[in-house]
């Protein structure tokens, strides 16, 4: 019985924050969630095949794996400074400036990746 | 220094070798006289001295004036001259080969000379008794031994092919330390001997008994000097050398194994025989000629010495197939048997390991009655540079991949992220 009501709480609850996500979210941010979605994704892939095949080319599994990890990160750090609801707290950082960090930082991510890649 | 030592030991293969004999009295000359001539039929310069000789001298202004030292004066109380028991250890430890006889009394002096090379001998008056294995012309005590050859060492460099002839030997017994690696036992005594005084009734037990006594002792010190102790003056004897050889046990020997034997160890101590020397050390890539600055790890090395033994005077190519080659970084990371050829080149090709750091190509050869060989020469392995690793592993492809999606993916999220217009303000101005 209780373990009914909990289960109909937590449906609740996941309902509720859905609905929430679509109706407020800005689509902005919605499209930032679908890429960290895509990276995660491609992230989880590697892991399983590294385990799967071995760490052979360890390095390149390195690269590979902690560049999605580095996209993942960099995509959260965007997601919080482009979020309006963070403006108070990224006082004099507009958002384009945040875009222009992102892009920085990936290529200093892209070119060491593609360094240790071999 | 090398060059140098090389040159030195071609010269003393040449050169006639100065050999000392030191004798009790003058009559050893005549009753060795077999032995002696055949040290100057060898191209020795055989001097002949009694021990206690006032003007005695191994060395003269830091030279040595011998490089072989024969002591057949078993009953020396003292030597005579500038010799003493610290500078005999001296001339060996400065290269000298030394053949010490001692008998059943023996002077304190010699017994002191050979306790510094690791054998014992046994107490003043004991004789070695073998009541199975006994000449017929032994006198009733049974100390003149006929010690069966399977006693001797098995080194045909240091005692010659066994041809199953006795020994003929009466003395004291000798007492080696077992764990001393640098003695080698050359004959042993039959199991059923004891060494215990034959006049005397056995109160105690004997000090050497059986296969733990040994008849003749041999040492090679680290530096390859070579030291023979026998207990027995005689065993080098014209007598013991020329006498037949009649066992209890009924079988007859024209002539005792002696002479073969005393000729063989006395070739072996004074280093005509089991004498090996490395000429040449080359080691390079395989298909190359010359030694790179440094090796890389995974290299394909090709390494080659030459090792040639003392025949008869002259240096001949050696030949063996049991030659290891170590290659040494603190532990052996590689440890091959090297090919020889008819030139005494041993060559072996080994691939360096997968661990960089400075090594050694170290080749070490311990054999019974041969000279150590020992020869290390050192390089140094270094890692792959950046861009000599291996590249587009297949199975590395997916992180491939996953590289380049990122930067795509990148790419098109950012015309999209900037291209993108909240429909937003618009909602809400509405």
């Amino acid at each position: 019985m209780r373990y009914k009501m909990s289960s109909t709480t937590l449906i609740g609850v996941v309902r509720n924050f859905l609905d929430e996500y679509m109706r407020t979210t800005p689509k902005k941010l919605k499209m930032v969630d679908a890429y960290l979605g895509y990276v995660l994704m491609t992230g989880i892939l590697q892991f399983v095949y590294c385990c799967l095949v071995g760490t052979f080319p360890f390095n390149s599994f390195l690269s590979g794996f902690i560049c999605t990890v580095g996209c993942f990160v960099l995509g959260v750090s965007l997601r919080l400074q482009a979020n309006p609801q963070n403006r108070h707290q990224f006082v004099g950082v507009s958002p384009e400036r945040g875009f222009a960090d992102f892009v920085f930082a990936h290529i200093i991510l892209h070119l060491v990746t593609v360094n240790f890649i071999g | 220094m090398l060059r140098l030592l090389v040159l030195s030991v071609c010269v003393a293969a040449t050169v006639a070798t100065n050999t000392l004999v030191l004798v009790d009295t003058l009559a050893t000359r005549e009753t060795h006289s077999i032995f002696l001539k055949s040290l100057q039929e060898r191209g020795h310069e055989v001097s002949v001295k009694a021990a206690d000789d006032p003007s005695l001298q191994l060395s003269r202004y830091g030279e040595y004036l011998y490089q072989n030292l024969v002591i057949l004066a078993p009953g020396v109380e003292e030597f005579g001259g500038a010799l003493s028991v610290e500078t005999i250890v001296e001339f060996v430890d400065g290269g000298g080969n030394v053949l010490v006889a001692g008998s059943r009394d023996a002077a304190d002096l010699i017994r002191e000379l050979v306790t510094e090379v690791g054998v014992e001998m046994d107490e003043e008056g004991a004789a070695v008794i073998d009541h199975l294995h006994y000449d017929a012309n032994d006198d009733g005590q049974h100390t003149l031994i006929a010690a069966p050859s399977s006693g001797l060492i098995e080194s045909d460099v240091m005692v010659g092919p066994s041809d199953g002839t006795p020994i003929l030997y009466r003395g004291t017994g000798l007492i080696t330390d077992a764990e001393n690696p640098l003695v080698l036992p050359v004959l042993r005594a039959p199991s059923t001997s004891y060494c215990y005084n034959p006049t005397q009734a056995i109160t105690d037990y004997p000090h050497a008994t059986g296969q733990n006594m040994l008849l003749v002792a041999a040492l090679q010190a680290r530096n390859n000097a070579r030291v023979v102790v026998s207990g027995s003056l005689e065993f080098f004897s014209d007598a013991f050398i020329m006498a037949s050889v009649q066992t209890p046990q009924g079988s007859f020997h024209e002539r005792s194994g002696n002479g073969k034997v005393v000729e063989a160890l006395s070739r072996w101590v004074f280093k005509e025989e089991g004498v090996l020397r490395v000429v040449s050390i080359d080691h390079h890539l395989e298909g190359e000629k010359h030694p790179p600055a440094a090796y890389t790890i995974k290299q394909d090395v090709e390494y080659k010495i030459k090792v040639e033994r003392l025949v008869a005077g002259s240096w001949k190519p050696f030949n063996t197939t049991d030659l290891q080659m170590e290659f040494v970084r603190i532990d052996p990371f590689v440890r091959v048997t090297m090919i020889p050829n008819s030139e005494g080149v041993f060559s072996v090709t080994f691939k360096v390991p997968d661990v960089y750091g400075v090594y050694q190509f170290k080749v070490e050869y311990n054999r019974v009655g041969f000279t150590r060989l020992f020869n290390t020469t050192q390089v140094s392995v270094r890692p792959f540079t950046h861009l000599e690793y291996e590249r587009f592993i297949e199975c590395a492809y997916p992180y491939y991949a996953s590289a380049i999606s990122m930067m795509v993916g990148v790419f098109f999220f950012s015309l999209v992220f900037l291209h993108h217009k909240d429909p937003a303000p618009k909602s809400k101005a509405e």
